[in-house]
């Protein structure tokens, strides 16, 4: 259903996102036009092409769509789970000892998994996030050691997106991506062109692999770091709490509002801190030290993770019953934050149908009830 | 109309890059061996960088001549691309004035943008016989890649020039003057580009 | 160019020699000792024929860093009382000048002559510049040959002249001189016993009192120019009408003269020795004239000296009409005073005096199509077509609408199409550096836009130093992007202080630009422009903050590489090319715009014209669906 008046092209990819302060920095314009280029989170058209219909728009996690066409359009049948998505399945996982990276986050799900597509030949390439935490910068691996490199929570918002031009310059048929919720809605956006418009250029990932994100950070936090460390990063981790700095010297702890000024204002826009409609998505526990969040999605998904659970790459445990309601709290306080947010908007760029609208407003009044009962 | 006087006069066309320069040498070499007056005047520099350039070639059994062709007054114009042949017709072709032209194009930036058209290569044909007593037509790109190189169109027309019976030189001179000019492998190169070029031509006009 | 006859040990020969190489062959038939130039059109090709000859005739001969060194190693020779040349464009002279009018206050001695290319129409320059002025205010003798014949000899004479008056003698050469051929008659090449040496005695120091020296030195060569077999008249006795010509435009008269048959009344008086003027001869044929015709390039520089000789002498010369770029009669290719002269512009102007004939009056006939322009264009391949897309994507990156500036060379082209349309001040070499070390002190006056100037290697060593040095001590904000194409292409290929070799490909040693700028203590960082992206975010991190800051941006001429480069072809595979149904609005064919990347009508696809291609590949690297491939091959051979 085409209801926008407006042109679908790069004019207004640039009015509505770009000069709106709604760009993620997922980089899929990028990775589509030679056009469009990045430098950190910074994505910007370099050139008026002067078309007015561009993939670079309809692709875009935030120009206007419908969530529940989406949803649709990957697992077959609108969502059920209004705070958490499409899910099959919800486990603790890690990666098996001998699969896991020195530097992995957490269990290193992300990283086995995809090592474990590349073995299977499920996957040809992959869309990641490398560099340092410094200078973290979109990579392509072709082979296990390459995706090793990029082992690592980076919390930056980096445009890795944009190597979908060198995935297809270089002949890949079937990369996966590794990406934040907004670049999950990228990729999905782009697949879905394949179906309803005649210029999809191809190839659209194959394995989308989401991570839980609730925010992520301005390329300008990376200079923050450098001027509170002269001591080399190598890993960090954001808890409810605070934010723990590995570093060469010794760990280094930043308060939450320290932090806080450098998270990218469109991500204060964002409906979906899980990745919802990844074939998997991978997340911490924020309980159990050494372990994932495994939110299972697809039946690609399902079928990957028991694969690699059979080959032994992944092992997995129940999520704990317990963590579960404070994740659906979570999620829900972003969602609700967000609709309030978008409320007063003329033209929203996420559509919601009423019944997901009231989902979440009806989760507001079964809390009230509760927390009515409970005073 | 006024006589083309004493001085016989080519005008050569082409892109910058394409070699005029190198293919007005020769036949002015040629023609100083044949003991004329030579004056051949080349646009170079800048031009070379994909724009417009034309030499003037002019000869006389007996006085020197200046460098530049009055308008109206080639005797002949040889265009190593179609739309610079009908660029400088325009300006010093008459109705006296043979042609002699690769019909190979070589677009401009303003065309490739999008910006101009670039004539039917018909029309541009259909001009020249209009304007000017005759025109023949050489693909000398096709030619100069049998001959071994791209970047010999220029001595393919040289030799094309020479084969059509207009000049009043003998091959061997010009075959001289190439073999003074180039070495080795090149000059071998050089030598079969001209060869073809005149064979292109003298099959056509019936010319030795 | 042919280096080898210009060369040729052949006395009594007639060779086809370009005014470049008549000039030359008439210094090395001089015995000319020092030659020193920085390359500029249309002079370039000088300075390599005389290398050419330098081995066999004991030749110094020295590609220097700019003209105003070439001119004072070129007078230290003649200082030591050696014969010197010098050569340059008209805009090197001005480089120069500063030296030249202190040169002739002091005098010289070895005879020492200066070569300055005038570029009317600037076919190959930014401007028309007329230098004739610039030899008058340095009080020198200016001469103009007509054609290659006449240069040869010129040169030989200037010299000695040169030391005759123990001044520089400056011949001022034009585009169609310089690059046209006519047959010239060789000469002998001398065998002289040189022994470099200046005496106590031999002092050149500038001062006031060489002023007056000056003015007798011109006096001496005015009166020598009385008699100079390079001023020549034809025509009847007593002309009605007198075409005073010099150059090119004297043949365009005589033709003129002849095809309006207007032989009985007109006469045409030649100048070789346009300053000072043989005033004497002048005022012989303006008696009898009743109208004056003027035939020069460019500007009214003998118009203005004749019509003031004319007014002293008014008693004696009487009533005459003067005609030429002042009344607006003789026009240039470009209008009354702009451009080149062409034949016809002077056979209108002769009629338009002598009463119309309407023989020359040729309408161009209808019905010619329209003719699309063709833009200049960097070479296919050129580096320079990827740094500055790889500059514009990096400003445009970064929002501020920042500002290129450039100065000359093959990169003055990214002022059009070709450069995107990039340059918004071009000006002389290296002023777009001085200009940005401006803009980048405007900060306080809220100047917020972020300067980049592009500067090419050769002009970087020319003149880029100086203004750097200013900027870095003064703290300017600024970027200059050294576009290293490790030669000086636009001139044709000259080598250097970068390049490590002499103007005959001897070894010398380079001086990098990395240690020039590393000692200025200015942060450096290197780029390969055909690594687009990589170039794209040199600019736009060093963009970003304080300070004065290099980007070299380095990879060989296309035109060099290519005739080394691997066996590689690049082409179009159209099945993957997905036309106008891509998205890319045509990027490789309509907006990187390379010659070589073509559109293919009948495929509505793009297509590589592999005739002109260079082989760089940037457009493999840029197309978005990976439709141009680069293919590594096995060279056939035979």
């Amino acid at each position: 259903m085409e209801t926008m008046r407006v042109k679908p092209g790069p004019q207004e990819l640039q009015a509505q996102v770009m000069a709106a302060g709604q760009c993620t920095a997922c980089g899929m314009c990028a990775g589509l036009c030679p056009y469009i280029r990045f430098a950190g989170d910074r994505v910007r058209i370099v050139y008026s092409c002067g078309l007015e219909d561009g993939n670079c728009y309809r692709s875009c996690p935030r120009t206007p769509h419908d969530l529940q066409d989406l949803d649709v359009q990957v697992f077959g049948a609108p969502r059920e789970d209004h705070l958490l998505g499409t899910h099959r399945d919800i486990y603790y996982a890690r990666a098996a000892r001998a699969v896991r990276p020195a530097a992995a986050q957490y269990g290193g799900v992300t990283t086995a998994l995809i090592n474990f597509a590349f073995e299977q030949g499920l996957i040809d390439g992959a869309l990641l996030v490398g560099g340092s935490l410094e200078q973290p910068l979109p990579r392509l691996a072709t082979t296990p050691a390459g995706v090793n490199n990029c082992a690592g929570s980076k919390y930056l918002a980096v445009p890795s997106l944009a190597n979908m031009l060198t995935a297809r310059r270089t002949g890949l048929t079937r990369p996966a991506v590794v990406g934040r919720p907004c670049q999950v809605t990228a990729v999905r956006r782009l697949q879905g062109l394949e179906n309803n418009h005649q210029a999809a250029p191809g190839p659209a990932p194959n394995l989308v692999i989401g991570l839980f994100c609730f925010w992520a950070l301005e390329a300008a936090f990376s200079a923050f770091l450098t001027s509170r460390t002269r001591s080399r990063v190598t890993k960090m981790d954001i808890t409810p709490a605070e934010v723990i700095v590995d570093t060469t010297g010794g760990p280094l702890s930043l308060s939450l509002d320290e932090v806080r000024p450098f998270i990218k204002p469109a991500c204060h826009t964002c409906f979906d801190p899980t990745a919802e409609l990844a074939d998997v998505a991978v997340g911490s526990t924020e309980a159990i030290p050494g372990w994932n969040t495994l939110v299972v999605r697809s039946a690609r998904g399902e079928e990957l993770v028991q694969e690699a659970r059979t080959a032994r790459v992944l092992e997995i445990k129940p999520y704990g019953a317990e963590r579960l309601p404070l994740l659906r709290e979570a999620a829900w306080r972003k969602k609700k934050r967000v609709l309030e947010a978008l409320a007063g908007r003329p033209e929203p760029y996420l559509r919601l149908p009423v019944d997901y609208q009231l989902a979440i407003a009806g989760e507001e009044v079964m809390r009230d009830e509760y927390y009515a009962r409970s005073s | 109309m006024g006589t083309p006087g004493d001085n016989f006069n080519i005008v050569i066309a082409g892109v910058g890059g394409q070699g005029n320069v190198l293919a007005c040498q020769m036949i002015g070499m040629t023609a100083v061996e044949e003991g004329w007056q030579v004056s051949a005047a080349d646009t170079f520099g800048v031009s070379q960088r994909g724009g417009a350039v034309m030499s003037h070639l002019r000869l006389s059994r007996d006085k020197p001549c200046g460098p530049l062709i009055p308008a109206g007054q080639a005797d002949i114009a040889v265009g190593l691309e179609p739309l610079e042949t009908v660029r400088v017709l325009r300006t010093f072709g008459g109705y006296h004035t043979r042609v002699l032209m690769n019909s190979r194009p070589n677009y401009p930036l303003a065309v490739l943008c999008g910006e101009a058209e670039y004539p039917p290569l018909d029309e541009l044909r259909q001009a020249i016989r209009e304007h000017c007593r005759e025109v023949v037509e050489v693909p000398a790109d096709q030619l100069a890649r049998q001959g071994g190189s791209w970047v010999t169109q220029n001595t393919v027309m040289t030799g094309a020039l020479a084969g059509t019976g207009w000049m009043p030189f003998a091959i061997e001179t010009y075959e001289r003057v190439i073999k003074s000019l180039f070495s080795g492998r090149v000059h071998q190169l050089n030598l079969a580009a001209f060869r073809v070029g005149v064979r292109a031509t003298s099959r056509k006009t019936g010319a030795a | 160019m042919n280096t080898m006859r210009v060369v040729l040990d052949a006395p009594g020969q007639v060779a086809l020699l370009t005014g470049n190489e008549a000039v030359a062959r008439g210094a090395l038939e001089a015995g000319v000792n020092y030659a020193a130039a920085y390359p500029g059109s249309p002079t370039a090709e000088v300075l390599e024929c005389i290398a050419a000859g330098a081995e066999m005739l004991g030749v110094y001969v020295e590609w220097s860093v700019n003209e105003k060194v070439a001119m004072e190693g070129a007078a230290a020779a003649s200082f030591a009382g050696l014969r010197s040349l010098t050569v340059m464009k008209c805009d090197g002279l001005n480089v120069a000048l500063d030296f030249l009018t202190s040169l002739s206050m002091a005098g010289t001695r070895g005879g020492m002559v200066i070569i300055v290319g005038d570029d009317p129409s600037a076919h190959s320059s930014a401007k028309e510049e007329d230098s004739r002025y610039l030899g008058r205010v340095a009080h020198i003798p200016v001469w103009e040959p007509a054609d290659s014949r006449e240069a040869k000899e010129m040169v030989k004479a200037a010299f000695d002249l040169s030391e005759d008056i123990r001044q520089p003698v400056m011949i001022r050469m034009v585009t169609r001189v310089c690059h046209a051929s006519t047959n010239a008659v060789l000469g002998e090449f001398p065998r002289r016993e040189v022994n470099a040496c200046l005496g106590p005695e031999d002092k050149f120091i500038t001062w006031i009192e060489g002023h007056r020296e000056q003015e007798d030195k011109l006096r001496r060569a005015a009166h020598r120019a009385e008699k100079s077999p390079f001023n020549t008249y034809a025509g009847p006795e007593s002309p009605e009408t007198l075409v005073i010509a010099a150059g090119p435009g004297s043949y365009y008269a005589e033709e003129a003269v002849a095809q309006l048959g207007l032989q009985t009344s007109v006469g045409v008086l030649k100048l070789g020795t346009t300053w000072p003027l043989p005033e004497k001869l002048l005022r012989r044929y303006l008696r009898p004239a009743l109208k004056v015709i003027f035939v020069e390039e460019v500007e009214p520089f003998i118009e203005d000296n004749v019509m003031a000789l004319a007014a002293q002498h008014l008693d004696e010369i009487g009533r005459t009409s003067f005609y030429g770029k002042k009344s607006g009669h003789v026009a240039g290719i470009n209008g009354v005073g702009l451009g080149e002269l062409t034949p016809s512009q002077i056979m209108a102007a002769l009629a338009n005096v002598c009463g119309p004939d309407p023989a020359h009056e040729r309408p161009a006939p209808p019905g010619w199509p329209e003719l699309a322009g063709r833009d200049l264009a960097f070479c296919p391949g050129c580096p320079h077509r990827a740094s500055f897309w790889a500059i514009r994507a990096a400003l445009e990156l970064d929002g501020r609408q920042g500002i290129v500036l450039g100065d000359i060379g093959c990169y003055t082209l990214g002022k059009g199409r070709t450069g995107y349309y990039l340059l918004q001040t071009m000006h002389a070499m290296g002023s777009g550096v001085g200009i940005a070390s401006g803009l980048g002190q405007l900060w306080r006056f809220g100047f917020s836009q972020p300067a980049v100037a592009v500067v090419g290697d050769s002009t970087f060593y020319h003149a880029v130093v100086p203004a750097l040095i200013n900027a870095r001590y003064n703290q300017a904000n600024f970027v200059c992007i050294i576009l290293d194409n490790q030669t000086t292409a636009m001139t044709g290929h000259q080598p250097h202080p970068g390049t490590g070799i002499d103007p005959n490909g001897n070894p010398l040693t380079a001086i990098p630009l990395e240690a020039v700028v590393s000692g200025l203590d200015i942060p450096v960082t290197t780029v390969d422009p055909y690594q687009v992206d990589e170039a794209i975010q040199a600019v736009y991190q060093a963009v970003q903050g304080p300070g004065v800051k290099v980007i070299i941006m380095r990879r060989a001429c296309a035109l060099i590489a290519a005739k080394t480069s691997a066996a590689v072809r690049v082409y179009v595979d159209q099945s993957r090319c997905r036309g106008d149904a891509c998205g890319c609005a045509r990027f490789c064919s309509r907006v990187f715009a390379c010659p070589a990347n073509i559109w293919d009508k009948a495929q509505g696809k793009a297509r590589i014209d592999e005739a002109i291609c260079n082989r760089c590949g940037v457009c493999a690297s840029l197309c978005p669906v990976g439709a141009i491939v680069v293919e590594q091959y096995q060279e056939k051979v035979g």
